[in-house]
């Protein structure tokens, strides 16, 4: 009889620690299995749980793409308990990784069509390797607006890679933050008040957005303004989850656990909730 | 004729059992009704008039706390996963029980699957044994099943005069009646206990429809979220995951926990989608009567009527599900 614990983690090592912010830590981890670490894959939009062992275990997105090889990123705010252990980890540290869990940006099916991507602080760390998936494959996708959002300007997360991306084949980067310093010469205004200012066309688009819940909220209508319909808003909802299996039972929305059926959901699914998120 | 086992020669059979598997059985002490594990020679203190046990069988496969794996520090931390003790008997199983059992399985074997628990069902064996007299709070005809209802057991025992009438479920339980003394005998099958219905016949329906009434924020009022609806019911199974140190070994453990607890859901940063009682409340309830219902197909509630016997201030199921009713439009 083979039963699998699906509680126990695979431990990975800490290769590499990136400051993204003050208080954001950009983990590049390696799983010590050199089988598992050949064969791991994962999607932009599913999420592992990493544990500091003897402090516990939280979830967090891939920020990653696993075809590039490149090791497992995840980036970390410092918020609790888990994740102030975490940033005080050394490279060549141990750490537990499970995973991957929840579906995926169904990036295959948005091919041909115009992509916005809408990000708000942590909330891009996800959105990460959906532009890099879409930076890789930049011939099958239309025109590329990628709105980031921040409290401050020290807020902005992969501020290093903001160029890079613009450099891409038609594709604009439009930074905001709501409150700025002396040195900050971008747009100082609020997330859904660029999509209002920026116009973008619902023809063939997809906007893909996550954030804190309030801007999705905000987003979500501003975007309807434009003409966007439910099913081509997409984003990635986060709940308290434990398990990631469906079964603790903490991260439903209504009859849907985000762990497992989501995290990411079309509006045209969210409209259908019972419960708000 | 029917396959009868004499009060006497069960007791000598679990004797034997014992020697074999971990037996467990309701053991009445003080006026308080567990489950507790039995020796060969302790076969006497079974209870086998007990009506129902305090606590529901799923703490033998779903403790209130468990170590789900160690993590010792050598050079680099090695995970020592949590292993499953030999194979075990849960014995005076009620059927309501049973039908927690199997309501847990449907959540903890669904895809993914989680293995650990499904390793410990596995190595259990359930003899259920038939209800003669209902607990005054109970229910189950009114949730899909019955007194003597075999269904989720292994083998089901029904009291008679002459003895227990053996009802063999499953093969699992053939073979460990291979050599038990059971005779053919005459012996009727006792009537059933009549019980109180309660109206759950269409209840996912209307409560499709009731989520934003104020009703649940006034049941929630007099909650006090003590937790014991979870704790003690048979079915319900929301848990927490925390590492536990102790003298340079970790253990994450889980533990039971409930929708009802302040800050179940509240994220990091402290965004709490159910920050309030009338949500976490009503949670509950949707979690029992719509959304298992929607992903399962049953009703999460066994009728057992623990909730309702433990409540300090008296929130009672039956009376939710009138409540409901009640408000199809």
């Amino acid at each position: 009889m083979t039963s699998v614990n699906p509680f126990i983690p695979n431990s990975a090592t800490l290769i590499k620690v990136t400051d993204l912010t003050y208080d954001i830590k950009l983990l590049n981890l390696q799983l010590e299995d050199p089988v598992l670490r050949e064969n791991f894959d994962y999607k932009p939009g599913q999420f592992g749980f990493l544990s500091a062992y003897g402090i516990g275990e939280a979830p967090f997105g891939f920020v990653s793409l696993a075809y590039r090889k490149a090791g497992i990123e995840f980036a970390v705010r410092r918020i609790g308990t888990v994740t102030a252990a975490l940033h005080e980890l050394e490279p060549g540290a141990t750490i537990g990784v499970r995973g991957p869990f929840g579906n995926y940006f169904p990036l295959d099916n948005y091919r041909g069509k115009n992509i916005i991507i809408i990000g708000g602080g942590i909330g891009m760390a996800p959105l990460r390797p959906v532009i890099n998936f879409i930076l890789d494959h930049r011939a099958d996708y239309g025109d590329f607006l990628i709105i980031n959002g921040a409290r401050s300007p020290r807020d902005l997360v992969f501020a290093n890679e903001f160029d890079t991306w613009a450099q891409a084949a038609i594709t604009k980067v439009e930074l905001c933050v709501d409150r700025c310093d002396d040195k900050w010469q971008g747009r100082v205004a609020l997330v859904p008040d660029v999509i209002t200012q920026l116009k973008p066309s619902p023809v063939n688009a997809i906007a893909i957005t996550c954030g804190p819940p309030i801007m999705i909220r905000f987003a979500l209508a501003r975007l309807k303004e434009l003409g966007f319909g439910n099913e081509q808003i997409v984003t990635t909802l986060e709940q308290k989850m434990k398990c990631g299996l469906g079964k603790c039972a903490r991260c439903n929305v209504g009859d849907k656990y985000v762990c497992k059926d989501g995290p990411v959901f079309t509006f045209e699914q969210i409209s259908k909730f019972i419960e708000q998120f | 004729m029917t396959k009868v086992i004499t009060k006497e020669d069960l007791l000598s059979w679990l004797r034997q059992l014992a020697e074999k598997y971990t037996v467990v059985a309701p053991v009445t002490s003080n006026g308080v009704t567990l489950y507790e594990s039995i020796s060969g020679s302790e076969v006497d203190k079974i209870d086998l008039s007990f009506s129902n046990t305090e606590l529901s069988p799923k703490n033998l496969f779903f403790p209130p706390t468990e170590a789900l794996f160690t993590i010792v520090q050598n050079e680099r931390p090695e995970i020592i996963p949590a292993k499953v003790d030999r194979e075990a008997i849960i014995f005076g199983v009620r059927p309501c029980d049973a039908r927690g059992i199997a309501l847990i399985d449907k959540a903890f074997l669904a895809e993914p699957a989680d293995g650990f628990y499904k390793e410990k069902r596995e190595k259990t064996t359930l003899v259920g044994l038939a209800c003669s007299a209902p607990c005054p709070e109970c229910f189950c005809t009114s949730v899909g099943s019955s007194p003597a209802d075999p269904t989720h057991v292994d083998l089901l025992l029904i009291p008679t005069e002459a003895g227990y009438i053996t009802q063999i479920v499953t093969d699992k339980c053939k073979q460990l009646l291979m050599g038990a003394p059971v005779k053919e005998a005459e012996a009727v099958q006792p009537s059933l206990p009549s019980l109180k219905s309660v109206p759950a016949e269409g209840i996912t329906e209307v409560m499709s429809k009731v989520f934003n009434d104020p009703y649940w924020d006034r049941v929630a009022d007099r909650c006090v979220h003590c937790n014991i609806c979870a704790y003690v019911c048979p079915c319900c199974y929301c848990f927490d995951i925390r590492d536990y140190v102790s003298k340079g070994k970790i253990e994450r453990v889980r533990s039971w926990e409930s929708c009802q607890s302040a800050g179940f859901t509240r994220i990091a940063g402290g965004y709490d989608p159910r920050s309030t009682k009338g949500s976490r409340l009503r949670q509950r309830w949707y979690h029992k009567l719509l959304y298992f219902p929607e992903q399962f197909g049953d009703i999460k509630c066994t009728g057992c009527g623990r909730c309702v016997r433990s409540c300090p201030v008296n929130i009672d199921i039956r009376e939710i599900i009138n409540d409901v009713q009640r408000m199809r439009a």
